[in-house]
């Protein structure tokens, strides 16, 4: 530069010679505005190589920082490990939820069969589909390499000897092993279930009855004391990772045997799953596949009618609701949502450590000031405060996996998973260090970008408090952007909470408290009237009958419905159950006309219908009135008040109640005497030894099986709450490092306050009226984008509870005291302050 | 794929370093232009050619001693490195052998018309 300026000065005194001093004035000024070029000013390229002692130094000054100031490292430091290890948790969570079924080989050509369900106006879509689908699929396209029906995960009763036990299992077709390739440690997968009496068990069942799963190969089990089961394989327990979780399959035929209406081509109930040849397009299976049922089912026509379609079977976990009969959504909205509340916690805790390192960067202006003056580049300061952010980060990141260790058990328990610790993963750490780097990259820029742009000039001459109203301004933005999403939060945690609390509190439509499930086994199917009326005899039993389903999964649907006056081109759908008597009486549902099914009566053939079904059938006063439902003709003698025999999520559906002749199985449904609980539950266990000593006791309770329905409801609450205290915490902790730090810049001013008579008072709504205005703000802001998130939610429901205005002003007060809370021991802490202390110090 | 990047000014000021030899600084490159060239050129053109060529590797410079009418600042010699020397050999070598493949009517006829 001087060089320049030299040969600028040489000219000049050559031109006053030549020209005189006017024109060389001007020329001067010429040549030194033809001189303003970038290249001129200052070399862009660094000119030198900024040495490994210069890093030293940064790192050296950021950790006497770090030191110096122990508060607000703490409140950065404990902010950004929070954030962290909930995004960690909740990215572990996720990536889980989509390792879901993805273990299976060839996992893109194994398809699961949907069925959308046309009956006039309505289309329901499901995977139920016709019990011999299975079997038949390959035989009518050539794309399907393998095709196996899968039935519904019960408990059966198996002995070997002596030795019974009611284990959860299922059956499914032969090809069942080729579709899928969960690990078979004994016996051949290409002939597992060739034969109708074969049954494959899981190494725990093995080594439960035999020992070994070497042992149990070729061995026999007693299937629900019946019947001689050949074990022909033995798979390795399933992992989590798989949806369909079992102990057992048992060939499909012994299914179908049971099930006698799973050969008719008009029923549905079972899955499919398919596995396609290679290089098959399954898009065009899938077109084919619509009209499929059109010539095996007699009832099919355009009004009414099931069209069969494909999805891969590794988008059916996350992907399973169905609206219109189109699949939209399911498990993936929740995954979605999680994935969404790790970004902005962590985004949260973003902001505290922008808004702390800008906020503190005033005092840190004179060592700029220094640093500019010594010859730093912008660029040098920017890169040493992003390697505090950096090197702040790591610390964060460091005591966060040290705390994802110690909660992940709690955390597996409370999701109900076996998340490993991902120490081992490689793609961990790269996880990590993507979000180490973003962290460090988003916490640290802002600051970076104000504290370099600091004057040296300014800085060293002047106070440091008139610096940058705007950084002021981008502080409070900050404040109040990291409040409004917290109250987002909340008013989503208390919503979710109080639809949960609905769910489990809601009226079901019959007394779901103090009723006791029991699996109709052994000689209690064939007796049970004998069974009901001993059993009615022991203390605390109030009332008992049976049911072919558990009351709130009822899943059985059939169009084969005539009434008088029906529409004859229209075949409405409705679930159908089988019942025993004094049904009403032991459910405690309403009876809205007409009786319940009594003994004294001839009610084998007669049926109670509910409110929706009457509707359907058009009628007011159904009593007496003739109703077929597929061969059998009857007559409706009751109309129960409807009641809910699926989730909350679905309306309540027609229902059709009749009597089950000589079901064999089922549940019995037992009123207990909630007083006499423990004698009543001895009584069922000592009847159930009379009545089928082979099989051991087992009970339910309605209670407990209806809140199993909304487990991922369920989840989202304990998660919620947890996220949504996370959220608050870390606010809190953003908004405590301000008032600390907006304290200490006005100790002056309070002090002289405080001199010319300002009470202790005054000067805490002073300091606290400022913040509690950014509250104010926040939740103005957060209000109507909360009630509309929350709205979206409550869409996915039937069921559902109104948003109150209490949800509002309660999130809004409550932040409010907790932010006056946090304000308010600093503020008083400045407030009591000797003024002498402050003012002495100049 | 251009070897050197040399601007047509860039080659005047370097080739002109070379003809001053160790006596090449701001003023007396701009004088030794102005002079042999008739044509003037701009402290800020000379300023950013010799920076854009330095940052090349072309030249480098360095500090000397100041003289009249500099108050004290001072001068920057600058001397054209090897490398420099190719790009001007390439250059030139360049140039020769495309004149060399202008055939000689042509070459003739644009003369004649001038």
């Amino acid at each position: 530069m001087s060089n320049i300026e030299g040969d600028l000065l040489e000219w000049y005194s050559v031109r006053v010679g030549a020209l005189g001093k006017r024109k060389a004035d001007l020329k001067f000024i010429l040549d030194v505005v033809r001189l303003f070029r970038p290249s001129v000013i200052r070399s862009f390229r660094p000119g030198y190589n900024p040495s490994f002692a210069m890093y030293r130094n940064h790192l050296t000054t950021a950790w006497r920082n770090l030191q110096r100031n122990k508060g607000f490292s703490t409140i950065n430091v404990a902010g950004l490990t929070l954030g962290l290890v909930c995004a960690m948790l909740i990215g572990l969570w996720v990536n889980d939820e989509e390792q879901m079924n993805q273990f299976h080989l060839d996992v893109d050509r194994l398809f699961v069969v949907t069925s959308v369900e046309y009956s006039g106006d309505e289309v329901n879509g499901g995977y139920d589909t016709p019990g011999l689908l299975g079997e038949e699929l390959p035989n009518v396209f050539p794309e399907v390499e393998y095709a196996a029906n899968y039935g519904w995960t019960q408990h059966h009763t198996f002995a070997v000897g002596e030795k019974k036990l009611r284990i959860p299992g299922n059956f499914a077709g032969k090809d069942f092993f080729k579709i899928f390739s969960h690990p078979v440690i004994v016996g051949n997968r290409l002939n597992l279930l060739n034969t109708p009496e074969s049954i494959v068990i899981s190494r725990k069942m093995a080594i439960s009855f035999f020992g070994s799963p070497e042992e149990a190969l070729d061995k026999t089990l007693k299937f629900e004391v019946y019947k001689d089961l050949k074990i022909t394989g033995v798979f390795e327990d399933i992992t989590s990772h798989s949806s369909e979780q079992f102990e057992y399959i048992i060939n499909w035929q012994l299914m179908v045997e049971r099930n006698s209406w799973m050969k008719d081509w008009g029923n549905s109930g079972p899955t499919t799953f398919l596995k396609l040849r290679e290089g098959a397009d399954w898009t065009y299976v899938d077109e084919k596949m619509r009209a499929f049922l059109k010539s095996y089912s007699e009832d099919y026509s355009e009004l009414d009618r099931l069209e069969l379609g494909l999805q891969p079977y590794g988008d059916m976990y996350l992907h399973s609701n169905f609206k219109n009969g189109k699949i939209s959504g399911g498990r993936i909205e929740y995954v979605n949502l999680f994935r969404l509340v790790a970004i902005f916690v962590l985004v949260l805790a973003c902001v505290n450590f922008m808004n702390l390192s800008t906020a503190r960067s005033m005092k840190r202006a004179k060592e700029i000031g220094v640093r500019k003056s010594v010859g730093a580049l912008r660029t040098t300061l920017i890169v040493q405060f992003m390697m505090e952010a950096l090197m702040f980060t790591l610390i964060a990141v460091v005591l966060a996996l040290l705390l994802l260790n110690i909660v992940l058990p709690s955390f597996n328990l409370l999701t109900e998973k076996s998340i490993q610790s991902p120490m081992r993963e490689p793609t961990f750490w790269l996880y990590v260090a993507i979000v180490t780097s973003l962290t460090a990259l988003v916490s640290g820029l802002y600051p970076a970008v104000v504290i370099s742009s600091f004057r040296p000039a300014v800085v060293l001459k002047k106070a440091t408090s008139s610096l940058r109203s705007s950084s002021v301004v981008v502080r409070k933005s900050l404040v109040v952007f990291q409040f409004a999403l917290s109250m987002i939060f909340v008013v989503g945690m208390i919503v979710i909470s109080q639809q949960v609390e609905y769910l489990y509190t809601k009226n079901v439509g019959y007394m779901k408290d103090n009723l006791v499930y029991l699996p109709i086994t052994g000689t209690v199917g064939s007796r049970f009237d004998t069974y009901k009326q001993l059993l009615k005899q022991q203390p605390g039993i109030l009332e008992v009958t049976k049911m072919s389903h558990r009351p709130m999964g009822i899943g059985n649907s059939t169009g084969s419905v005539e009434w008088e006056g029906k529409d004859p081109h229209t075949r409405p759908t409705f679930t159908q159950v089988e019942v025993g008597m004094d049904f009403i009486k032991t459910t405690k549902a309403e009876i809205l006309l007409g009786r319940d099914f009594i003994e004294s009566k001839s009610d084998s053939s007669n049926f109670i219908i509910n409110e929706t079904a009457m509707k359907v059938m058009g009628y007011t006063d159904p009593i007496g009135m003739p109703l077929k439902l597929w061969d059998i003709e009857g007559k409706v003698v009751g109309v129960v008040k409807d009641f809910h025999f699926n989730s909350l999520h679905v309306a309540i559906a027609p229902l059709i109640i009749r009597v089950g002749k000589g079901t064999m199985w089922g549940w019995t449904l037992v009123r207990v005497d909630p007083g006499q609980l423990p004698e009543a539950l001895k009584a069922m266990e000592n009847m159930q030894t009379t009545f089928s000593p082979e099989t051991p006791f087992t009970h339910q309770f309605a209670d407990e099986e209806y809140g199993a329905l909304y487990k991922s409801e369920q989840l989202v609450r304990q998660l919620s709450r947890y996220f949504a205290g996370l959220a608050i915490f870390i606010s809190c902790l953003g908004l405590l490092g301000s008032v600390i730090f907006s304290a200490e810049q006005r100790t002056k001013e309070l002090s002289i306050r405080k001199v010319l008579g300002a009470s202790a008072v005054q000067i805490v709504s002073l300091l606290s009226n400022d913040f509690l205005k950014l509250v104010v703000l926040a939740s103005l802001i957060s209000f109507p984008i909360g009630y509309f998130a929350v709205e979206q939610w409550l869409g996915l429901f039937k069921y559902r509870i109104d948003i109150s205005i209490w949800v509002f002003l309660y999130t809004g007060v409550a932040s409010m005291v907790i932010a006056l809370a946090t304000v308010f021991f600093h503020a008083l802490r400045a407030a009591i302050a000797n003024p002498v202390d402050a003012l002495r110090a100049e | 794929m251009k070897k050197y990047q040399v601007g047509e000014f860039e080659e005047i000021v370097m080739l002109t370093i070379c003809i001053l030899q160790s006596q090449a600084y701001g003023v007396s490159i701009q004088k030794e232009i102005e002079m042999r060239l008739q044509r003037e050129a701009s402290m800020g053109a000379l300023h950013s050619a010799l920076i854009r060529l330095e940052e090349k590797g072309f030249l480098k410079s360095k500090g000397g001693e100041s003289s009249e009418g500099r108050e004290g600042r001072p001068r920057r010699y600058y001397e054209v490195t090897a490398l420099g020397r190719k790009a001007l050999d390439y250059i030139r070598k360049n140039r020769e052998q495309l004149w060399s493949a202008i055939p000689n009517v042509a070459v003739k006829a644009k003369f004649t018309s001038f």
